[in-house]
Order: C-alpha cells, then structure tokens, then sequence
C-alpha cells in the first residue's frame, strides 16, 4: 500500500493556445492536510479539474492508492472518494439542509416516495461529525455562510470521500469561523481518514494547518509535495512569483499639505456602511485594505451613486454633493471606477476595442444630432491604446479575444481616455501576468504624480504597501483604522494586520 | 397552527373563501348549484392547464406552447373518432402521446441546444399550430361519440360536482406528490433553483428539462381532451387562450419565475381565484373583455408581490446572519 | 486598420442576400406569376409590414428583452387613428403624429414598469398585452372604422414605379436607413446597444442603462403604431382584429425577422439591414410556398420550422461571435 493516497505524475494538458500544464506532479499523503499554491494561471485549477474527473490529461498518469486509475467523469472521482467543496456555495438554499445532504441518493419507502423520516436520521450522523448542531429539517437560505459550507464538507464526508479538495475556503469566512473549519479540518483528518487539498492564496493559513505543499508556477511544479517545515514565508512567495516579492519604494513624497479633492463625513450607506470617514488628497493615492466581505467595492459603489448614501456628507472640492448615478459621477464630477470584476462589469466581451475603449467618451466627442464615426472615435482613443501597449492586431478585435492582461488595460484605457479627476481602481492585478502587473503598477504611479488623484481597493498586501499613500483598514462596512504608509513592509503590514484583527 | 399560517396557500385560500362569500352576498346566485357547477367546470381544465405551466416553471423555463398543443390533441382525438371510426379509449391514449411526443420535442431541442424555451416553445407553437390548421383546414369536428358527451356533461349524483374535475384533482394530488416526494420532482426543483449547483450534484440536465416538458406535453394533451368532452366539439380554436391563464395562476400562487419555487396547491387556489373573479365579471355583467385586462393586471401585480416576498426574505436572512 | 468591405462576403447579411436572390430565381421560374406585377406589389405590401414589425421587436431584442404587446400596441394605435380620423374628424397628418404618439406612450410604460421593477420584459409585455387590448377592445366595442379619409385609404393601394411597388415598402425602406444612420453614426445608438450587451458595464461606465432601455420601449411602440399605420392604410380600415387575436398574430414576422438576421436574442447585437433582408426573405418564401399550393394552412407550419431553425443559427452564430472567428 502506497503513503500516498492520491498521485499525479507529470501531467500535461493543454488547452487551445495555451500550455496549462508542463509534466506537473502532485502527491497527497495519506492523513495529510496538502497545500496547493500558485498564482492565478499558474495551472492550480486544471490540476483540481483533473483530479476531480472534469478534464483528462493529455498525458501523465493518476494513481489511487498506489494504483493507476482513469477517471473519465465527475462520478468515476466521487466513486473514488474525491469529493471537492468549491470557493461559492453549491446547496440548493430553498431545500433543507438534510436534502441538500443526501440529494444523490435519496433514501426511499416501499412506494418509490422519499423517506424524509430516513433522511433526517442519515443526515443528522454527518452534521455531528462536523460539529453542526442544527435540524435536517431547517432550511438551507437561514445558514450562515459558514454553516452552509460546513454542510457541504459533511456531504462530502456522506458520499464517502476520501480526498477532500477545498478551494479557498476561508474567502467568506470571519476570521473566527476559519479558526472553526481549521479545528474541525484536523478532526476530520484524524478522526475520519480523510486527507486534504488545500487551495488558498493566503499563506498565513498555509503556515498554520497546512503539513505540505505543491507550488505551480506557468503550469509547472516550482516544488512538489514539500514539507512545510522547511520553508518560510519568503523561500514560498519566491517560489510561487519566481523572485522575491518586489515592494516598489516609489518615489512619491506624502505631501503635508492638505488639498482635499474628495471627503468623506460620517457617511452611512444602504448596504451597511456605518461612520465612514475619509480625506483625498490631489494626486493622492489611497488604498482601502480588507478582507472579503470588508465593503470596499460597496462604498465605492455607493460613491459613485450605483447604490445609496443615506446619511452623511460626500464633499467634493470643498462643496458638499450627491451623486445619484455613474453618469453624473463621470459627467459631473469625472469620478471613473475601474470594475474588479473585467468580464462582467468591466467590459463587453462581444464587443470590439474601439467601442469598449470610447464607451466613456462618445456623448464628449459627438458633433450636431449626436454625429460619431469610427473614425472619430479612433482618433481620440487611439493614444491610450497605444500608450498602454495592448497587443491586438487591430481596433476592431473583439474583446474577448483578448488575453486577461490586455483585456484589464482596455478597461483602464477607457478611463483614461474619460480624463477623470478622480479614479477608483479595483483589484486591478488579479489574475493578471507578471509583466503587465508591474506595468500597471507604474502607470497608476504616474497618473497620481500627472493629478489623478487615486483610491486603490486591493487585497495584495505587497501591492497596497507599494502603490499606496496611506492605507485605510476596512472591516465590517466600518472603517477601523488608517495607517500612514512609508513603505516598509514589515512594519505596515502588521499594522495593518493588527486593525484586522481587532 | 402557526405553521398553517407560513404556508403560501394559507392567504390564498382566505382570499378564495372571502371572495367566493362576498360576492355571494351581494349575488346569491353566485352558489347556486348551476353556478357552482360552472365554476367547477372550468376549474376543471384550467387547473391542468397551470399545472402543465406550472411544471415548467419550476425549472425556470416558459412553455408558450401548452395551447398550441393542446389544441392539436384536442382535433386529434376529435379527428381520430370522427373520421377513423378509433375507439374512445384508443383516442385518448394516442392524444396522450402525441402531447407527451410534443412535449418531448419541445424538451429535447431546449436542452440540446441551450437555447431558451421562450424561443423554441414559440417556435413549436408556430409549428403545432400549423399541424393543426393543416389537418382541419380551420373546419371543426363535429361527430363526437355519445360517450364522450354525456361524460362531459354528467354531475356526480345530485351534486353540482361534474364528472369532469374528478380527473384533474386527482392529477393534481398526483403532481403534488410528484413536486413534494419524488426524486425526479425534487431534482427538477434543485434544478430550478440553480442550474449550477444541480449539475454539480450529478443531476442530468437533460432528463430533468425533457421529462419536465413531457409532463407539459402530457398534461397540455389531457386539458385538450376535457375541453373537447366539455365542448362536445373538437375545433382549431382550443388552446388559444390558455396562455395567460397558464401563467396567471401559478404566479398568483407564488411561483417565482426564474425557477425552483412553485407550490401545486396554491397554484390550484390561484385557478380558483382566477376562475371566481372571471365568473363574477360575468355574473355582475361586466364587459368580458374586462377579464383580459384583470388578468394581466393580475399577473403584474402577482409577480411584483412574489419578488417582494422573496427579497424581504433574503434582506430579512442578511440581517439574521450578521448576527 | 479597417478593412470592412471585403468582409463583407463573410457576413450574415450577405448570405441572406444570396439566399434571397435564389429563392427570387427559383420561384420565379418555378411558380406562375410570382414575377407579376400584381404579385410583386403584394408583396412590396406584405414586406413593408413586417420589416416595420421585425424593426419594432429588433429595438427591444437588443436590450435582451420581448416585447410581446407589439402587436397589441400596434392595434391599439390604429384603432386610436381611425377614432381620430373619422369620429372626431382630425386631419390625416395631426392623426398620423397621434398615432404615433400612442403607440410611444403604450412603449413607454412597457419599459417603465420593466426598468422600475425589474420583472422581464417578457411577463411586463405579456400583461400589457392583455391589458391594452382589453381597453381597446372594451373602448371601440370591437367596432372598426371602415370610412377612414380617402387620402389616407388611398396612400395604401397607391403604386409607383411601374405600379410594381407601393410606396408603403419605401416608407419602410426608409426607416431602415434612418435606424441605420442612428445605430451607426450617433452616440445615442452606441449607447443603446452597449447598455444591450452589458448592463452593469455599461452603467459602470457612464451609461443611464434604464433610460436607454426605456427608449428601447419607446421606439419599440413608435415602429409598432408605424407599422399599424401601414397596414391601416392597406386594408383601407382600423379594425380590431387586424393583429390577430391580442396582437399575437404579429409576434412570429416580428421576431422571425430580426433573428434570421443576425440579431442577437441575448442583447447587444443587432442589424437593421439584416432586420430588413430578413423580413423580405421570411415573405418570398411565404408567397412563393403560397403560389406553389403548398395550402395556406401549413404556411404556418413552415414558418415555425424556419423560427427553429433561425434561433439554431442564432445560437452557433453566438457561440462563433465569442469564439474565434476574427474579422480583421
């Protein structure tokens, strides 16, 4: 019998013009918890898709306990006893947590009708494992969050998973409730023979209940199956980036003087927000750190008037002012904000560079009775393509066809052609390349010190310590506390870290 | 009894009962056994023809063509007799599968091709709807056997009862205890609510959305029998109204429209009011042209209340779980 | 760098062109009197109709929704004109801007009640449909007007060209080039098929999204009372049942058209002369079925194959749109 319940030996796949994976290997010890880490693109979720039976590799093999198996499909892993709990919750929420539990299979009487008495029993065994102390009968949409996903561990553990994938766990989860899942993670482990892959981009977790790790990097094994204990958090981040993690010392000065562009007083919001207070500076950039589920994204949204402020003030060069919708923030105030999300709320896939570009701009660049031409339109924007070198072969490329890195910087280049004052920008490096990340990094260096003042939601401790003036720690819908920012990493992070946990 | 007042059905049920008596009160006539015979008549069809919506509903498509098919069974099966001397029970059984064979195009195509239902159950309705004129060239059928009438207007003993609801309510017991204690009614709900989280499960998409329009062809089939056996008349024309109606009631039952939320019961309730108030338009001599804009007033406000519901439940939850 | 022209031979458009060509070809050598000039302008009618219809729904499928009352706005709208025409004796131009005007206010609160509550256009036009025809019906007692003004009547059976086309087809035609130019050249209709494609995007970007769409609606209801106006003046009469039974007998040409060619169900694409080529196709094949006694009655049938088999083409059309086929 093998230690190892579940190996992979140099995979290759290969997707249309892309190489996602290059002779990857993974092996998970038995009774283990296995860390799984790499950048976005780094490979991570074709290696889960082939170990959860969604993609075959093109070659390479999987073994099971020791013996070469094939697994064509999602049901031939979970006969296998790999079962996988995805970052979003999968639970039908109008249904009971019990049916959830045993919706494969559900039990039945003599007449072919559902037992629901039986599943009740059946699934009350799987939710004491986890620790749940709640009725089958109740109904999933009342869980937390946290308790939802519990519930997906304990079906996981019902279908007789062995192997047990989790992808980034922790995303929806107070730092309590991890604490939790970590607690009962190593309960499973003991107690039930369950082993773990354990998916996360955040190393602190990593440390704390991980035994080994496997780092991809461009679809190859930076280190494969590597005992945790000898690595630390600077030898990991080397291997997943390639390099050590560069902290840009820019070479901005905090200007003293104050000239406030945009102020926040006291403002509540429809979503939540509560006591939010904040000073923009001229070409200040100001970067709002947090945990998912902080409400960065939410306040900038109701800033930008897309949801409502509902107490407070919202001043803007000195004048207090409402902003009702994204078109006065841009038309009025020439406030833009740059989505997190690209694809959906950034751009419009089926359509090509040109339009996605200009979309900011046409109303500003029409002649009489609303007259625009492509051509038009080119010579306004053209620049900004230009300048932000965006490989395409030509204007009129569809934008999703596109790779990742350039899509993101139509997203900014229309911004940029929009000439704001004022520019939020999202997330704007995930799941983007190296390169293009660190050109990103220096272009909203530049626009800051040209008179764009800047407000930075990132959740890239290294790029907030880089990029930002001073950083507001976001946590609850409520601002916990602000940290002046002189670019030194250890210090500012654990005072960042420090307002976290609070 | 507090959970009695939970149930969705519960205020419809009230609203059924308050109505029905206020307008007995000002019209006794409205309970008189004629009435009530008639009202139970076209509660008869109307209930499956919602629940032949209904079931699509819960997995979050639309059927526009539950008309059209029923249509075309109901001069089959008129036709059948009429001209091919088939006997009565043969007749059924083959307007039975011709629904089920419609229905069973409308599924295959929707779940093969992805493309939404809306389009395709309007493409079919184009395409049944043809089949129907084509084979009647717009004429009527006209010899129904004696059989088929006399089971269309026979009552239950001295009651106001008709023969003919006894088969929908036990179709409707029937979809109930499909919807509430079957798998395949319960996986096409968990496919209703997330197309998603189901596939994910292991459910089959394709057998959940062909069986479901099956059972929408099958039930479209046997509303066009009754109204045949009500008419005493097989022509072109049935089923042309039936698309409101369709929707009318289970939205006003508290179907939620993009899936995964139906309730059988209350669906018979939401016929109930829609056939009440219809009745009543007529009984108070109310322009009958009325009825359309009741009821599209009616699918409006229902609709409207049903997302209401659903997004104080959700705000309710937020705030429960912040906790 | 653009080079458009010779892509031209690889869009949808132009293949309808050919297929219309061909089929003109076949049926002309095939059928008797599919070329005469009697037959031709019937059909110029029958085809300036349903682009005007096909045109109606296209404005409302580009924002990713239906517009099911079409044909009740459409009827509601000419009913209207003939009460004003002949009961209160309003002259014909003032009658026609008053047409118009309803069949925009029907449109209006179509997308109002859609962007304000959020409910798909689908049921909203499902029970407007209901409700404008129950008040135009209860309201005109499902009388028509049948002594409408004989300038009007008259613009209907007029012929130009030969008398081989009626000017109804121009007025069509026209309108073609118009919702072109707006499309194409203004940043209104840039702004209209962006907020089609990606609402929450183009929000984000400075778009009034929910205005956009309510033009949509608006417009859908203009084109429709335009279409109404067209075929008021065909049939020489406002009458109720013009549309069939709720309007519904518009809704196959209305999407027929704008699906053959080349709009996109789910929103953000469209194409006007597609709209237009593919109303022209859906009526020769119609008429030429007709001349070769295929049986009116299954006309009905083929034309709900063709829908079929459009939004099957719909479908691999998107799917290539997303993909890879690059024109560049």
């Amino acid at each position: 019998m093998s230690e190892f319940c579940l190996e992979i030996s140099s995979a290759n796949k290969s997707f249309p013009g892309v190489k996602a994976l290059d002779q990857a290997s993974f092996r998970l010890r038995k009774g283990s918890i296995h860390a799984l880490l790499g950048e976005n693109g780094a490979g991570k979720s074709t290696l889960i898709k082939i170990i959860t039976g969604v993609h075959k590799q093109d070659s390479g093999k999987l073994f099971i306990n020791g013996k070469e198996e094939t697994l064509n499909n999602p049901n031939d892993a979970t006969k296998f006893g790999i079962s996988v709990v995805h970052q979003e919750r999968n639970l039908i929420r109008r249904f009971s947590v019990g049916e959830n539990l045993m919706l494969n299979n559900l039990p039945k009487t003599a007449l072919g009708l559902i037992d629901y008495d039986e599943i009740t029993i059946k699934s009350k065994k799987w939710l004491e494992i986890m620790d749940l102390d709640i009725d089958p009968k109740t109904v999933v949409s009342e869980l937390t969050v946290a308790k939802m996903q519990l519930c997906e561990i304990a079906k996981a553990l019902s279908l007789r998973a062995k192997i047990l994938l989790l992808d980034e766990p922790t995303s929806s989860l107070s730092p309590q409730e991890s604490e939790n899942l970590f607690a009962l993670l190593k309960k499973i482990v003991r107690d039930e023979g369950v082993s773990i892959v354990f998916v996360s981009h955040k190393l602190e977790e990593v440390f704390n209940i991980c035994d080994d790790v496997t780092v991809l990097r461009d679809g190859e094994n930076a280190c494969t199956s590597e005992d945790i204990k000898n690595l630390d958090r600077q030898k990991l981040v080397r291997l997943m980036i390639g390099r050590d993690e560069q902290i840009v010392k820019s070479a901005r000065k905090i200007e003293n003087a104050k000239d406030i562009i945009l102020a926040l007083k006291n403002v509540k919001t429809e979503l939540g927000h509560k006591n939010i207070d904040l000073e923009l500076n001229r070409s200040e950039i100001i970067g709002l750190y947090g945990l998912v589920g902080a409400g960065r994204t939410e306040l900038m949204k109701c800033l930008i008037g897309q949801d409502k402020i509902t107490g407070g003030d919202v001043i803007i060069n000195g004048k207090k002012v409402t902003i009702n919708s994204p078109k006065t923030a841009l038309e009025k105030f020439k406030i833009g904000y740059i989505s997190e999300d690209r694809k959906k709320e950034g751009l419009i896939l089926i359509h090509n560079v040109l339009d996605n570009t200009s979309i900011t701009v046409w109303s500003q660049i029409r002649k009489a009775f609303g007259f625009v031409t492509d051509g038009m339109i080119a010579n306004k924007v053209d620049s900004y393509i230009r300048q932000l070198e965006v490989k395409t072969p030509s204007n009129y490329q569809l934008i999703s066809n596109l790779s990742g890195g350039n899509q993101q910087k139509i997203s900014v280049a229309k911004w940029l052609a929009a000439g704001t004052d004022i520019l939020i920008i999202d997330e704007p490096t995930v799941g983007i390349d190296i390169k293009t990340k660190a050109y990103l990094h220096e272009l909203i260096i530049k626009l800051a010190d040209n008179g764009t003042s800047i407000i930075l939601i990132s959740s890239d401790m290294p790029e907030m310590i880089s990029l930002a003036d001073k950083i507001l720690v976001m946590k609850d819908f409520q601002v916990n506390g602000i940290v002046e920012n002189d670019h030194d990493y250890d210090a500012v992070s654990s005072k960042i870290m420090e307002f976290i946990h609070t | 009894m507090a959970t009695l007042f939970k149930k969705d059905w519960f205020g419809l049920l009230i609203v059924v009962i308050v109505s029905g008596l206020a307008i007995a009160a000002v019209k006794p006539a409205f309970l008189s056994h004629f009435n009530l015979y008639v009202l139970m008549v076209s509660t008869s069809y109307m209930l499956i023809i919602a629940l032949a919506q209904m079931i699509i509903i819960a997995i979050g498509q639309m059927n526009l063509s539950v008309g059209a098919i029923g249509g075309l069974v109901a001069i089959s099966f008129s036709g059948l007799m009429e001209v091919h001397q088939i006997s009565v029970p043969v007749a059924v059984l083959i307007g039975l599968v011709i629904g089920m064979m419609c229905g069973f195009l409308n599924g295959y195509i929707t779940a093969k091709s992805g493309i939404s239902a809306f389009i395709i159950t309007l493409a079919t309705l184009y395409i049944f709807k043809g089949i129907n004129l084509g084979i009647t060239e717009a004429e009527p059928f006209y010899n129904i056997p004696e059989t088929v009438k006399n089971f269309g207007n026979a009552k239950l003993g001295n009651t106001p009862i008709p023969f003919l609801i006894v088969i929908p309510i036990i179709i409707t017991f029937l979809m109930w205890v499909f919807m509430n204690r079957t798998e395949t009614g319960r996986h096409m709900l968990a496919y209703g609510n997330s197309v998603q989280s189901a596939e994910l499960i292991g459910i089959s998409s394709s057998k959940v959305v062909i069986t479901a329009h099956v059972i929408s062809g099958f039930l479209a089939a046997t509303a066009g029998i009754l109204v045949v056996c009500r008419l005493q008349l097989g022509t072109p024309n049935i089923g042309d109204s039936w698309l409101l109606p369709s929707f009318a009631a289970p939205v006003i039952g508290g179907a939620i429209l993009a899936g995964g939320k139906v309730d059988v019961i209350a669906t018979a309730l939401g016929v109930l009011i829609v056939v009440i108030i219809s009745q009543a338009l007529v009984i108070f001599k109310i322009d009958p042209f009325f009825v359309q804009i009741f009821l599209g007033v009616m699918i409006l406000l229902a609709v409207l209340v049903n997302r209401y519901r659903e997004y104080k439940q959700e705000a309710l939850r937020k705030i429960f779980n912040s906790e | 760098m653009n080079k458009k022209i010779p892509n031209f031979i690889f869009t949808n458009q132009f293949g309808l062109l050919c297929l219309v060509l061909i089929f003109i070809v076949i049926f002309s050598t095939v059928t008797d009197g599919f070329t005469s000039r009697f037959n031709i302008f019937a059909l110029s009618r029958v085809i300036a109709i349903d682009i005007m219809i096909g045109l109606a729904m296209m404005v409302v499928i580009l924002t990713g929704g239906l517009n099911l009352a079409l044909g009740a706005i459409g009827v509601c709208a000419a009913m209207f004109g003939g009460w004003c025409m002949e009961v209160l004796e309003i002259p014909i131009i003032p009658s026609i801007f008053l047409m118009l005007g309803m069949g925009s206010f029907l449109g209006w609160i179509n997308g109002f009640i859609t962007v304000k509550t959020g409910v798909h256009s689908f049921i909203v036009t499902l029970a407007t449909m209901s409700i404008y025809f129950g008040f135009m019906t209860m309201l005109t007692e499902a009388e028509a007007f049948r002594r409408l003004p004989e300038l009007f009547t008259d613009f209907g059976s007029a012929k130009l060209f030969n008398k081989y086309i009626s000017p109804l087809l121009l007025v069509s035609v026209a309108t073609c080039f118009v919702l072109f130019y707006v499309f194409r050249f203004t940043d209104i209709g840039r702004k209209l098929i962006a907020a089609g494609a990606n609402p929450e995007a183009a929000e984000l970007s400075g778009i009034s999204v929910n205005t956009m769409f309510i033009y949509c609606h608006i417009l859908s209801g203009f084109l429709g009372a335009l279409a109404a106006i067209l075929l008021t003046t065909r049939i020489g009469a406002a009458i109720p049942s013009m549309a069939g039974q709720l309007g519904m007998d518009w809704l196959l040409p209305a999407f027929l058209a704008p699906v053959i060619g080349g709009t996109l169900l789910s929103g953000g694409k469209l194409s006007v002369f597609g709209t237009m080529l593919g109303a022209v196709l859906v009526t020769l094949l119609t008429n030429g079925l007709y001349l070769l006694d295929v049986g009116e009655f299954w006309i009905r049938f083929f034309l709900g194959i063709i829908l079929l088999l459009a939004v099957l083409l719909d479908r691999t059309r998107e799917y290539f749109t997303l993909k890879n086929v690059i024109v560049s």
